[in-house]
C-alpha cells in the first residue's frame, strides 16, 4: 500500500489512536494516504467507524500478529 | 451543518468522567460539535485545584466544598482514595490517557463546557471557583435547546 505518512500509535488505547489520526490527517493534503500503526484491538473497528463519521476515505486494515495497520485517504 | 452531541455530566467520579471525556474527544475528532453540561457532582471536575472556600458561602456549603473537591473518587473500590491512586498508577503504566490529558484535548478540540447555575447556587460556587475553561453558565432550557438539535445526547 502506498502511503505518504506513517503514524505510530502502538501502545496507545482508545481514544488516543483516533484522536491522533484526526490531528495527523489535518496536516496532510487531499488525496494523501496515512498509515496508522496500532495494537489496541478496538482500533480495527474504530478506524472505519471514524472514517464514516469524518468523511475521510477508509482504504484498508491489515492485521499482522497483533499489530494493526490502517490506511486512510484524506478527503478532497 | 455539523452534527452535534451533548453530554450531561452529573457524576463527580473519575472513572465516569473519563468515559464522558473519551466520548467527547472522539466525537469532537469526528466532525461533531460537542457540549458538556456539568451539573451537581459533575461540577467537582471543574473546581480549581486549590479550591478556596469563600466567605460568602454558608457553613453547609463550605462543608460540601471541603469534602467534595476536584480530587475525584472512583465509583467502585474507592477505599478512601487508595482506589483512585492505584487506578492512576495502572493507567499510567498501561499508557492510557488520564482525565487531565483528555480534558486538555477536549479544550483543544473546542468542546464547550456549560456549568449549571442552579447547582452552582446550591453549592455557593462562583465563576472564580471553577476552571477558566467554562464557556457558559446556564440552565435546563439552554441544555434542552442544544439537545434538541443533537443526534447524540448522554447522561453520565
Amino acid at each position: 500500500m502506498e502511503k505518504n505518512k506513517t503514524l505510530d500509535c502502538v501502545g496507545l488505547f482508545c481514544p488516543m489512536p483516533i484522536i491522533k489520526t484526526k490531528q495527523e490527517i489535518e496536516t496532510m493534503k487531499p488525496g494523501e494516504v496515512l498509515e496508522i500503526l496500532a495494537d489496541d484491538p478496538g482500533f480495527e473497528k474504530d478506524l472505519p467507524a471514524w472514517c464514516k463519521m469524518s468523511g475521510e476515505l477508509f482504504l484498508e486494515m491489515k492485521k499482522e500478529d497483533g499489530l494493526y495497520k490502517g490506511y486512510v485517504k484524506k478527503k478532497p | 451543518m455539523k452534527d452535534k452531541m451533548t453530554i450531561i455530566l452529573f457524576s463527580g467520579e473519575m472513572d465516569k468522567a473519563i468515559a464522558a471525556f473519551t466520548l467527547a474527544t472522539t466525537a469532537a475528532s469526528s466532525d461533531m460539535d460537542v457540549s458538556i453540561f456539568f451539573t451537581f457532582w459533575g461540577l467537582n471536575i471543574l473546581k480549581k485545584k486549590k479550591f478556596i472556600i469563600t466567605k460568602t458561602q454558608m457553613l453547609m456549603q463550605k462543608m460540601f466544598n471541603t469534602m467534595s473537591t476536584s480530587s475525584l473518587p472512583i465509583s467502585k473500590m474507592n477505599y478512601f482514595g487508595l482506589g483512585p491512586w492505584m487506578m492512576k498508577k495502572l493507567m499510567k503504566k498501561s499508557n492510557m490517557a488520564s482525565l487531565e490529558d483528555l480534558m486538555k484535548l477536549a479544550k483543544q478540540l473546542n468542546v464547550k463546557y456549560i456549568a449549571c447555575t442552579t447547582s452552582c447556587g446550591v453549592l455557593g460556587l462562583t465563576k472564580e471557583n471553577l476552571t477558566d475553561d467554562v464557556n457558559e453558565f446556564a440552565g435546563a432550557a439552554t441544555y434542552l435547546a442544544e439537545a434538541k438539535e443533537s443526534k447524540v445526547n448522554l447522561f453520565i
